[in-house]
């Protein structure tokens, strides 16, 4: 299965080096609210979680979304 | 690029086009065609342009994009200086969506009563044809109106089909209308969105948490998809359209090998593992029936593939079904090649079909330019594979194109006369050749459009125009549109050769001058010249000026003006020849053509 850092890298058409957790919204500028739901759609597609919409909302860095599929995995 | 093979989904796509258009910008890359297209929706399609241009692309086409803005569609149409007429585009998409149109109506289509949902239907259906009468007052591209998606659900559930004039029926109606009232407008075609849709999924089509968060009326995901729909329209338009199936015999017409599993033991008919290749040849024939020329190319022992063709009692295309069937030993590359040249085609207006995997792959190294289906490997799936083929589409299909299939028969008794004639003007003699000059009319512009779109060997400039643009030029006075029909002894070969000339005061100019595939060699071409030259001097020019624009396809036609009497005035950056001809110069054409002027 890919990986979520690969999804991110790919998405925002980054190095996959830059993907840690520090990257956020605000310190991203590829990660703009248009990508921000591609990225969304693409998780969901590649590694089969569903957010919500709330969710979405929420996730503001790399981390947070992280953690989100990690709590979806358990 | 970064980690693109990682995911296939439609972020790649957006990759792929920024690192296209840079291609082309740091003019590393370019492609020989290009095409305009203009995208007016009534929500947010961020992901389409990208999309259509990587596929685009991929059939070697450049794109330029005008994506008109957020549900301005009706100003940008009703106003003249507009960015989308500014923009000038060759394909203008139109894409509204239901909830849109249909505004609160949507989600309380009862509120209102079945009176006024037929006036809502008549309403939107005015509106509509009016802002499409507009662009074309304006434009001269093609137009894709997309109809509307049938919602699954009513309020009113199981009632639904009880009410006088429902909510749903409501939509069908206004996609019925569509359908009917642009039946014969040449420029306007209906994308039957509801269908794809209903191909998709209805319930997959939408993401409502997306359509929430950012308006998306359709899952970006199923962009790509609706993209390859769009291209059976571009393909046409950029004249990219496939002519010629080429198919493999074993395992691809029937099941099994004839040489090994001998007449009885080959699967065609009806029974379980029968019926997929016999209704994979009921849609080959139905190809045919449209024109599309069927031909073989399989290694096999002539006699053994024959007999299948005349002894199965199940086998539902015969010999005559093909132009060609090249059933031997060779390789299939040189085969291939002489398939194209025997039926006079480009390799690249041919569909290669074979159940083998390296063959396929032998061709796709060797012949780049023919299209290789990827047969899967159960053929129960091959009917599928098939029908998915959206590369046969031409935007009319003319009494021409439909007797193509007989067309080859005859042809193949002309080749058999030529054979024993020993020179070919007796050969040319015997067919009883007979050219009829006509004028341009509703019947043959579409034929004449099409010359233009997909002539490509005795083209002299090889222009495409539209069936607006041949419209254009009849009317006006100062072109000469001409076309004419060639019949012989053996049959009609319908209209085949094309002229436009522009007339000047003095000089007179060839715009297009080209010649079917199908006639050449039959010094026909001459009376179309004589005509112009004809008619030229009568309205007192003094010269006609024609013109040689090199491709790679039109070496037949290289010699035309050298060969009938123009002198060589002007090369122009080492491509295009200028020829004129002084018409006080007496010209003769082939006295055994016989020529009828209408």
């Amino acid at each position: 299965m890919v990986n979520l850092k690969e999804i991110v890298s790919c998405v925002f058409n980054i190095d996959i080096a830059k993907v840690n957790n520090e990257l956020s919204r605000n310190n991203t500028e590829e990660w703009d609210s248009f990508n921000h739901l591609l990225l969304i759609s693409e998780i969901e597609k590649e590694m089969k979680v569903k957010f919500t919409i709330s969710e979405v909302e929420q996730i503001k860095t790399f981390k947070e979304l992280r953690e989100i599929i990690a709590s979806k995995k358990d | 690029m970064i980690s693109s093979k990682a995911i296939r989904g439609i972020a790649d796509y957006f990759n792929l086009y920024k690192k296209i258009e840079q291609g082309i910008e740091d003019g590393k890359i370019q492609s020989e065609k290009i095409i305009k297209i203009a995208i007016l929706s009534s929500f947010t399609t961020k992901g389409l342009k990208e999309t259509l241009f990587v596929k685009c692309w991929g059939l070697g086409i450049s794109s330029l994009f005008y994506i008109g803005e957020y549900n301005q569609y009706s100003q940008e149409i009703l106003n003249k200086n507009s960015g989308l007429y500014k923009f000038d585009p060759d394909l203008i998409i139109i894409f509204i969506d239901i909830k849109t149109i249909m505004g609160e109506h949507f989600f309380l289509p009862y509120q209102i009563s079945d009176e006024q949902r037929k006036e809502w239907v008549n309403e939107n259906l005015k509106e509509i044809q009016s802002l499409i009468q507009k662009i074309k007052k304006g434009s001269s591209a093609k137009i894709l109106l997309h109809n509307f998606e049938i919602p699954l659900y009513s309020p009113l559930g199981i009632l639904e089909n009880k009410q006088k004039f429902g909510f749903i029926e409501s939509v069908e109606a206004l996609n019925v209308s569509l359908r009917d009232v642009f039946k014969a407008d040449t420029q306007v075609f209906i994308f039957n969105y509801d269908s794809f849709c209903s191909r998709i999924g209805k319930q997959k089509i939408i993401d409502y948490k997306m359509y929430y968060l950012g308006d998306m009326k359709m899952d970006l995901q199923y962009i790509p998809e609706l993209c390859s729909e769009y291209l059976a329209y571009i393909k046409p338009l950029t004249s990219i359209t496939k002519k010629c199936i080429v198919l493999d015999l074993d395992n691809t017409l029937w099941g099994g090998i004839i040489g090994e599993d001998g007449l009885e033991g080959i699967k065609i008919g009806p029974t379980p593992e029968g019926r997929p290749f016999l209704e994979f040849q009921k849609y080959l024939l139905s190809l045919f029936n449209r024109g599309v020329i069927l031909t073989i190319n399989s290694k096999n022992n002539l006699e053994d593939a024959l007999e299948v063709f005349q002894e199965h009692p199940h086998m539902l295309l015969k010999e005559e079904h093909f132009a060609t069937m090249k059933i031997n030993w060779k390789d299939k590359i040189s085969n291939m090649k002489t398939i194209a040249e025997e039926i006079n085609i480009g390799l690249d207006s041919l569909v290669y079909i074979d159940d083998d995997k390296l063959n396929r792959e032998m061709i796709r190294d060797s012949l780049p330019e023919v299209l290789v289906v990827d047969l899967p490997e159960d053929p129960s799936l091959y009917l599928k594979a098939l029908m998915e083929i959206n590369d046969f589409n031409t935007f009319q299909i003319t009494e021409e194109d439909k007797r193509k299939g007989q067309t080859y028969v005859e042809q193949r008794k002309r080749q058999d006369i030529q054979k024993f004639a020993t020179d070919i003007t007796k050969y040319l003699k015997k067919l009883e050749l007979v050219v009829t000059i006509e004028k341009p009319d509703p019947f043959n512009i579409p034929r004449i459009s099409q010359l233009t779109q997909k002539t490509n060997q005795f083209t002299l400039t090889t222009i495409r125009y539209l069936e607006e643009e041949v419209k254009q030029f009849a009317r006006s006075d100062n072109f000469l549109v001409v076309s004419i029909k060639v019949e012989d002894k053996f049959g009609d070969n319908g209209i085949t050769g094309v002229a436009i000339v522009e007339k000047g005061a003095n000089k007179w100019r060839i715009d297009t001058f080209l010649l079917s595939c199908r006639v050449i060699g039959r010094r026909v071409e001459e009376t179309l010249l004589a005509y112009i030259l004809e008619m030229a001097k009568k309205e007192k020019a003094n010269i006609l000026i024609g013109e040689f624009i090199p491709t790679k396809k039109n070496i037949p036609a290289k010699d035309f003006y050298k060969n009938n009497g123009f002198k060589l005035v002007e090369r122009k950056d080492d491509k295009t020849e200028i020829w004129e001809y002084n018409l006080r110069k007496d010209y003769k054409f082939p006295d055994f053509i016989k020529v009828i002027n209408r």
